[in-house]
């Protein structure tokens, strides 16, 4: 039995109100794990592609137990079920990562936030806040045992930031006309403009908003 | 924090020609595109990883891309020792795709030593070039530096170690500073007697 793959892309399409091709979905994921990988924050979830690619790679597994194994196609579409599937997880786990490392600012921050605009997915959120009871009991366990004086532990010594300072290099996606980047050495601010198609070093904390705008890809 | 390898995974996406040695008239619908048809002795586009696998199944010849012929890349050479910045390359990828090529259809590729030679002289070039730069931009204090058609795999060369010693030295000058301040306004109490005349050499 041979299945059209292009009649299951489209069907996915029609669900999706934005209309967007599944290729679109993979390279906005791409983009999304680069970011990622290279940010120092947390960056705002993108669970819908993630999820979408999931029920692609769903149907497809579906449709590829039907196909006889001789096809030669059978083997290309396991191939890059795999590499998406490497590249889902890869994405995951870096936010895990982070999520473990500034857990408690992470939590804090996202405190601020709105539903719409939240930072993590509903399921990262629930993990972050288990993962910061958990690390709570665990002192609490520990510190019982020490002398009285050093037996609480306040926020700021629980506290890891992540440093938004640090540098980062990056792909303009469109001409952005003004970035202002903050002189540490010299105590002043610099002004410059970034082309469309440049590639720059500088600190995170001045292309931040455009990372999450998408008009700036780390690299 | 990039591994090489995962380089070469983005590498893997770019499109390539092949000649398969097989039929088969539909066209493959990947979610990253839609390839074929097959027909065996007529050149065809794909993603590098699909070259790769073919290849290896023996299913297909694969056409090394214009740029990577040597009088090609002795000419991209010349233009990089010539011009002062990085220049423009054909591909973002130039060394892993020539590896991966090399590696697992050496048969398919004429002078293959010889390219493989040439494209280590443009990397050797260009990575000299990058080093040179990030020593001038340290030593004058900078912020912000223009990397333009600077590759992956060459920004992945200096990673960690440049962006790490940047921030490193941005919060040894934030402290420098902020105890100068507590100078200035006379509440010295805590400033330790070195800290005010040291300064780092940039």
């Amino acid at each position: 039995m041979d299945i059209d793959v292009r009649e299951l892309i489209d069907e996915e399409d029609d669900d999706n109100q934005e209309e967007m091709t599944a290729q679109k979905v993979l390279q906005n994921v791409e983009r999304a794990w680069l970011n990622e990988k290279f940010s120092p924050e947390i960056l705002p979830h993108q669970t819908d592609y993630v999820d979408c690619l999931l029920e692609q790679i769903k149907g497809m597994e579906g449709n590829l137990a039907k196909l006889s194994k001789t096809d030669p196609k059978v083997d290309l579409h396991k191939l890059e079920l795999e590499r998406i599937k490497f590249i889902i997880t890869s994405y995951l786990r870096t936010r895990l990562k982070k999520i473990e490392s500034f857990c408690v600012s992470v939590l804090e921050e996202e405190a601020t936030r709105s539903e719409e605009d939240a930072y993590l997915s509903p399921a990262e959120f629930k993990f972050a806040k288990e993962f910061a009871l958990n690390a709570d009991n665990h002192f609490d366990t520990i510190l019982r045992h020490m002398p009285q004086l050093y037996n609480k532990l306040d926020r700021n010594k629980k506290i890891i930031e992540p440093n938004l300072n640090s540098f980062v290099f990056l792909k303009c996606n469109k001409h952005i006309d003004s970035v202002i980047i903050k002189n540490t050495l010299e105590g002043q601010e610099e002004e410059i403009v970034l082309e469309d198609g440049s590639q720059h070093l500088m600190p995170y904390n001045s292309v931040a908003e455009f990372v999450k705008k998408g008009s700036v890809q780390l690299i | 924090m990039m591994h090489p390898a995962e380089i070469e995974f983005m590498a893997e996406n770019e499109i390539i020609q092949i000649v398969p040695t097989f039929n088969h008239a539909s066209h493959v619908h990947l979610i990253c595109g839609s390839y074929g048809p097959f027909r065996a002795g007529l050149p065809l586009n794909v993603p590098i990883w699909v070259a790769l696998n073919l290849r290896q199944k023996k299913t297909c010849r694969i056409l090394a891309p214009e740029w990577m012929a040597v009088d090609k890349l002795q000419e991209r050479l010349e233009e990089e020792k010539a011009s002062k910045f990085f220049t423009q390359l054909p591909t973002n990828f130039y060394l892993e795709i020539t590896q991966m090529l090399l590696t697992v259809a050496s048969e398919d590729i004429p002078q293959g030593n010889d390219i493989k030679t040439a494209v280590k002289d443009l990397w050797d070039l260009r990575i000299a070039k990058l080093r040179s730069s990030v020593d001038l931009f340290i030593k004058e204090g900078r912020v912000q530096a223009s990397l333009n058609h600077l590759t992956p795999m060459e920004i992945n060369s200096v990673r960690p170690i440049f962006p790490d010693t940047l921030d490193a030295l941005m919060t040894l000058h934030e402290h420098i500073n902020s105890s100068d301040d507590r100078e200035d306004s006379s509440q010295s109490s805590v400033a330790t007697p070195s800290s005010t005349s040291f300064s780092l050499s940039l």
